[in-house]
Parts: structure tokens; C-alpha cells; sequence
């Protein structure tokens, strides 16, 4: 759990309300039968800008609201419980901490308001092929030219811009500023399981006119990496409370042999060493947020372990209520599948839980 | 400077001042101070550094002072582990009546159990062993059929309970005993204060898979026990347990709530034992993640105990979450001990006669901490009661 402020539940509370309305998992089922160049609901998108979602978390002198990181764990949280689909993650959170930590004072003024009202919505561009990898390889700067291919771009197609990771003619790590409408830019849009869009992105000789570099731009991108991962580990942890809780109910109400499920030991010590798990993945995740409140810049060790644990248990969770439900938790009727395919790509999201125990170690020492 | 801050430097001073440096080291088993009257202090440093700290009531930081208490706030108290932490002082005393009868007496003693029983145990004067289980009430506690037959200003006590640890050299017993023998299972039960002393009790220690034999059965026939060592009402002993089964499942949780040095521990072992990559990672993956796994576990254990903590200062605690913290705590504590068994490979399989002390209490305890999932509610009983009072379950 977290503990929370009052004013930190107080914007949770309303975040809550607002999901349960304008993003119940109702909307992710009519999303998901959409064109895949739908990225969101636009009317859900300006909704949550409305209520100054993506400035949660930025501080007031930068033009935010100033709840924190907790503050904005908490409403990320909630949006794990609904599977509200918007560019929170991709733009709200990590292109914004790119831009934070890796722009010059003059392109963090530029490019950091926009992003904190959701006029702008841009998004991070770092896989290439199917395992990921936070450090480029294939995409390379030349020049003031970009080429290279890029896998799992949350978003992209629907955003207008992307930041680009690549290295340049002497290995060094940068970042490019790509619009949308720029030439040699293609982005292949595709709904992936979890209802929502992703770009395969490939860049052929693209004239790039804004680069993110110098010396801090690679340990800046890490930490904004670090900070989303961290972020992307409160959704999860809202999508594995919400299972809990259902697979809870569902054994509260189903009977077999003339009495509830859940009075069956096996069953009841299966979701009692679940829910350890889970309260032990998110005291991780609760630590990485008050780390991060308190200015510490080297995030990674809190990263790396919230993302592997809180991974383990979602991945652990979703299958346990698939299986709790019975036949009815492989019917397509039951939301529990959708929060089971929603937990597969938040796993590949920024490294899974295997990733992340080798980079602990790692980073550990050993 | 706040007068927490304040606290804490003067804290600090005296911790630097008092705690020799031989009493900074991790505890190991043989080390530890026991109270009691037949108790030895394993150096003079020990006996230096508990006679400071019982002088301040450190002993008990939390108790009154009028019972020879610290009399610190529980903000205080929290200071003084987190200092003595930092220094990593050991523990100045250990006994389970400071653990776990005290806690219990200071709730539901009459004045003059309390002036009795806690400034002795304050000081370490006496060592108390706990009379809970019996051949044939383990998890089934409430079964118990230890006797006491009420003969007005006393009992005669008959019946025998096991697992009562180091009770041959206690000097006191608190003992779950059945009083009413008609009644419901937990409605016969009292709590009764027996000194080790009468006549009627003996004792024998049980060898333990780990070549020890801290845990004994302890008997008693016809034992005469003064009524004025009832503690709460007759009959109501099993609201007393429950008090100090609390206090018991918090002490095992946090005893086994991993330190950062001691995983430091573990990393160095498997630095020092197994194969090593160019790079200087341990070459075995399978063990190199198990051991990261192992580590994020423990770390998360620390940081939810923290949780746990600001959510009761905040009155926004989960009250299923501390249910939690026994089960991992024992569970996460035999993880290590098997990787540390496994890290030793076939050294791991000596318990004796090796030229190591420090590898054969390796050993030693992994064997010992089987009991953990097992004393004070086994794991099994852990999860019912999560699944039922936390998760809401039906029975």
C-alpha cells in the first residue's frame, strides 16, 4: 500500500471517480475494436488534461501541480485498475522526464509546457527488435541525418512528436527530436494484445533539426527511464490489486459442493501468499517513489527491482484469476483476460523481470 | 534543530560512548546475552554494555520507568533502534519474558504482578520460557489439557508442554493451562506464572535436527502454584495468549527481517565460493538471479515494515498487512539459509569437525531456522488467518 497525504488522496479519490466514469474497462473493450490509429479517446484524453493529470507529479515552479511523485504513483495507479488506455505513460511521464533531464534550459522551456498541459504529446522511441535493450545499437546519427529502426513505440503514431535514441558517428549516446510529419519518418501502427497502439518506427535519412545531447544526455535518459519504469510499476500494481480483489469476489460468490470456493484451503493459500508478494512488490515500488520525492537522481536499483518484482506478481496474479475463474476466466466476457494481456506487455515494457534481476545484480555487484 | 534531532545526536553520543566495539559486530548465536540467574555474560564487553543500557531502562526502551522502563515514546524508541542500527549495536539482553510476557502483563498484570515480575525482567534477573504447545496441541492450541485444579489461594498444576525453549535453565514459566475443563475449548483456559523452582517440575531438552537442543518438554506434577500468579481473569487466559502470540509473530518477523549487512553477507560468500565471470559476476545464472531475487525480497521486507510503520502513524494502515510479515519474514530467512547451503556445496554438508566456526553456524542454522515457519503459528496458520481476516475469505 501507500500512504498518502491528504491532498494526494484527495487527487486520487478524484482521478478515481473520473476513471469510473469516462474510462471503465468497458472503454478499452471499444477501444481495442477500433482502427488501430486510434491511440485514445479523445474526449477521455482532454478530460484527464482538464483535471492537470499530466502535472501531477511536476513541481509548481515548473508550472505543475506539485503533488509529487507519490501523488502522481497514486493516480497511475488507479489507471492500472480501470486499464484506462492514454498517453499518461508515453508522454505524460517519459517524454516529459526526457525532456527534463536531457534538454537545454531553452528546450526544456519550449517543449516542457505543452507537455504538461497534453497539448503536445510525444513519446519515446528506444526498443529495436523484440527484446529490449536500453542502450542503442542499430540506430545511428550521422550528421544531423537519422536511420534506424525502432520496436514498441507506445503511442506513436497518434503523437506529434518522438524522442529518438541513437548513437552518433563516434558512438556517443543522443537524442533526436522527430515530428511526425517529418520525411523519411514511417511509423507502422499495430493494436497489440493489450488493446492499445504501438509503432514500429523506421527512419531513412530523416533530417533531424533537434538533438538532445552532451555529456549528461545518457545518465539523464537513464533516469528518465528509470522514472517511468518506476511509474509503469504503480500501473501494474492497480492491475494486480484489481485482480485480487475480483478473483476475492468471484470466490466470495461462486459455489461448487454446496459451498462457497472460498472456503477451500487450497485456493485460499494460493491468493494468501499472492497477496505477500504483492504488498512486499509494492512496498518496492512505494520506497522508488519517496526515493525519487526526495531528489535522488540514481534511480536504477529502485527501478530495476520494483519492475522485477512488481512483474513477478502481476504475471503470477494474472494467471491465478484466470485460473480461479474457472471456465469463465478464459471467456473473452470476463475482463480478467484483458487485464492478463495488459500484464504481458507492461512485462516486455522497459525490460522485464528477468532484465531487471540480471541488471540488479549487476548493479549490485555480483 | 527539532527536539527529535536533538534526541537523536544525544542518542548517538552516548550509543558512541557506551557500546564497546566488540558488541558492534553481527550477533552470532553464542554471543547473545540472556537473561536469567543462570546466565553468564559471554565477555566483559557484554557485561559492559548490558549494564549500561539496563541502567538507562534501554533494556525495555518502551516500558514506564517506574518498573525501571525507558519510558521513551515510541517516535524515541524508533530512534533508538535506528541509531543502534547505525552503529550496529547488538541486542544488550535477550529473554522472551522482555519479548513477549512483559508486553502482556503490562496490559493485563495487577499492580503487584507488574512490580513483581517487570523490573526483574527490566534488569535481567530472571529468564522466562513461554507453556504454550503440548504433545498434543500444536496449531490446535486451544486444545491444550494441562491441568490446573483450583484449590482457592492456589492450583495444583499436572499435564506437560513442549517446545519450551532453553526452560532448563528458566526460571519462570508462563504457562497456558486448562481451568475449566467443561467449558468450550477456549473459554477453560487461564494464564498462570509457575516458577521453575517448585516442586513437581522438571525439565528435558530435545535434540534438534541442528545437533542442538535449545528446545525442551517440561513436566509437571502436582506442581502448587499461588493463585496470585493468575494473570488476568480465571478462565481468560486465552485473551492473555492472543496479546502475547501478537508480540511473539512481531519478534519473529522482525528477527528474521534481513539486514543490508548480512546480505552483504551472503553476496561476499558467493564472491568468495563460486565461479566467476571476466566481469566478476557469479557465473552461475540460475544462482545469480536466485540470490538477486533473494536480495529484492529483503530489501522489499525492510522497506514494507517501513510502510507499516508510517501507515500507523498516518491511521491509514492496512490492518491486513502486518498479518503478513511473519510468513515472509521465516519464509524469506529460509531462502537464504538455502542458498547459503547451496553457495557452500559439499562443505555445506559438514556440521562438525571442519577448521571453520563460521561455516558450521552457516550450517547449523539452517537447520535451526526450520523451526521459524513452524514456532509462534506455522506458516499454514499464517495463511489462514491472511486469506480469512486480511483477504476476507469466507471460513
Amino acid at each position: 500500500m501507500m500512504i498518502l497525504n491528504d491532498e494526494q488522496r484527495m487527487l486520487r479519490d478524484t482521478i478515481a471517480d473520473f476513471l469510473a466514469k469516462e474510462s471503465p474497462v468497458e472503454a478499452l473493450r471499444a477501444l481495442r475494436d477500433q482502427a488501430p490509429e486510434l491511440a485514445w479517446e479523445p474526449s477521455l484524453w482532454s478530460g484527464l488534461c482538464e483535471l492537470g493529470a499530466p502535472a501531477v507529479a511536476s513541481s509548481e515552479a515548473e508550472g505543475g501541480l506539485g503533488f509529487g511523485q507519490v501523488g502522481m504513483g497514486a493516480l497511475i495507479l488507479e489507471t492500472g485498475r480501470t486499464l484506462c488506455a492514454s498517453p499518461l505513460l508515453s508522454s505524460a511521464i517519459h517524454a516529459q522526464a526526457v525532456i527534463r533531464h536531457c534538454g537545454s534550459p531553452a528546450q526544456i522551456e519550449r517543449r516542457l509546457p505543452g507537455l504538461l498541459s497534453g497539448d503536445t504529446v510525444a513519446s519515446v522511441a528506444i526498443q529495436e527488435g523484440s527484446q529490449f535493450r536500453p542502450v542503442p545499437r542499430g540506430t545511428r546519427r550521422n550528421g544531423n541525418t537519422l536511420s534506424g529502426d525502432k520496436s514498441l513505440v507506445m503511442d506513436a503514431g497518434a503523437a506529434d512528436y518522438l524522442l529518438v535514441s541513437a548513437l552518433d558517428e563516434a558512438d556517443q549516446f543522443c537524442i533526436a527530436v522527430v515530428p511526425l510529419n517529418t520525411a523519411g519518418l514511417t511509423i507502422q501502427s499495430q493494436r497489440l494484445m493489450d488493446g492499445r497502439q504501438y509503432g514500429s518506427v523506421a527512419l531513412e535519412n530523416v533530417e533531424v533539426e533537434e538533438w538532445l545531447e552532451g555529456d549528461a544526455v545518457e545518465q539523464g535518459f537513464t533516469r528518465a527511464l528509470d522514472e517511468a519504469t518506476i511509474m509503469l510499476c504503480c500501473e501494474m500494481l492497480g492491475a494486480s490489486r484489481e485482480l485480487l480483489e475480483r478473483t476475492v469476489a468471484y470466490l466470495q460468490e461462486r459455489e461448487q459442493f454446496d459451498v462457497k470456493i472460498g472456503t477451500f484451503q487450497a485456493l485460499q493459500h494460493r491468493l494468501a501468499t499472492a497477496y505477500c508478494e504483492l504488498e512486499l512488490a509494492a512496498a518496492s515500488v512505494f520506497n522508488a517513489l519517496l526515493a525519487m520525492d526526495k531528489g535522488e537522481t540514481v534511480l536504477s536499483e529502485h527501478a530495476s527491482k520494483a519492475k522485477a518484482l512488481v512483474g513477478d506478481i502481476l504475471q503470477h496474479l494474472s494467471n491465478e484469476a484466470v485460473q480461479m475463474h474457472g471456465g469463465m476466466g478464459v471467456t473473452d466476457e470476463m475482463d480478467i483476460g484483458l487485464f492478463l494481456k495488459r500484464s504481458r506487455t507492461c512485462n516486455q515494457l522497459f525490460g522485464n523481470s528477468a532484465f531487471h534481476r540480471n541488471r540488479f545484480a549487476t548493479l549490485r555487484g555480483f | 534543530m527539532s527536539d527529535m534531532d536533538s534526541f537523536r545526536l544525544e542518542i548517538r553520543a552516548w550509543l558512541e560512548a557506551h557500546c564497546p566495539v566488540s558488541q558492534r559486530q553481527p550477533i552470532v548465536r553464542e554471543e547473545q546475552i540472556w537473561a536469567g540467574s543462570r546466565s553468564t555474560f559471554p565477555s566483559e564487553d557484554a557485561r559492559q554494555w548490558f549494564e549500561a543500557m539496563r541502567d538507562r531502562g534501554w533494556t525495555a526502551p518502551t516500558w514506564p520507568t517506574e518498573y525501571g522502563g525507558g519510558g521513551l515514546s515510541s517516535d524515541e524508541a524508533r530512534i533508538l533502534d535506528q541509531e543502534m542500527a547505525r552503529l550496529q549495536c547488538r541486542p544488550p539482553l535477550y529473554d522472551m519474558g522482555l519479548w513477549m510476557l512483559g508486553p502482556a502483563l503490562l496490559t493485563y498484570g495487577t499492580p503487584e504482578q507488574k512490580a513483581q515480575h517487570i523490573p526483574r525482567i527490566v534488569r535481567g534477573e530472571v529468564r522466562w520460557a513461554q507453556g504454550y504447545s503440548e504433545p498434543g496441541a500444536g496449531s490446535d492450541l486451544a486444545s491444550l489439557s494441562t491441568r490446573a485444579i483450583d484449590q482457592g489461594d492456589h492450583f495444583v498444576v499436572s499435564g506437560t508442554k513442549i517446545w519450551t525453549t532453553r526452560a532448563d535453565v528458566a526460571d519462570w514459566i508462563f504457562c497456558l493451562v486448562r481451568t475449566d475443563p467443561e467449558a468450550s475449548k477456549r473459554e477453560g483456559i487461564s494464564f498462570l506464572l509457575i516458577d521453575m523452582a517448585s516442586e513437581g517440575v522438571s525439565t528435558r531438552p530435545i535434540p534438534l535436527i541442528s545437533g542442538e537442543s535449545e528446545f525442551c518438554q517440561t513436566f509437571f506434577d502436582e506442581v502448587h502454584v499461588p493463585r496470585d500468579n493468575l494473570v488476568g481473569e480465571l478462565n481468560g487466559g486465552w485473551e492473555v495468549a492472543k496479546e502475547l502470540l501478537k508480540h511473539e509473530r512481531k519478534l519473529m518477523a522482525t528477527m528474521e527481517a534481513i539486514t543490508e549487512k548480512v546480505d552483504v553477507g551472503l553476496v561476499d560468500l558467493a564472491k568468495s565460493r563460486l565461479e566467476l565471470s571476466e566481469a566478476g559476476e557469479i557465473a552461475d545464472g540460475d544462482l545469480r538471479s536466485r540470490i538477486a531475487t533473494h536480495l529484492m525480497h529483503a530489501d522489499a521486507l525492510h522497506h514494507l515494515n517501513e510502510t507499516i510503520y508510517r501507515g500507523m502513524k498516518a491511521g491509514q494502515l492496512d490492518p491486513a498487512l502486518p498479518l503478513t510479515l511473519k510468513y515472509i519474514g521465516t519464509t524469506e530467512q529460509q531462502r537464504k539459509d538455502e542458498l547459503m547451503l547451496e553457495i557452500l556445496g559439499t562443505d555445506g554438508l559438514a556440521m562438525t569437525g571442519t577448521d571453520s566456526v563460521e561455516q558450521e553456524r552457516m550450517v547449523r542454522n539452517w537447520a535451526y531456522n526450520k523451526a521459524h515457519t513452524i514456532a509462534g503459528g506455522t506458516s499454514e496458520i499464517q495463511l489462514n488467518i491472511i486469506a480469512r481476516r486480511g483477504l476476507g475469505l469466507p471460513e
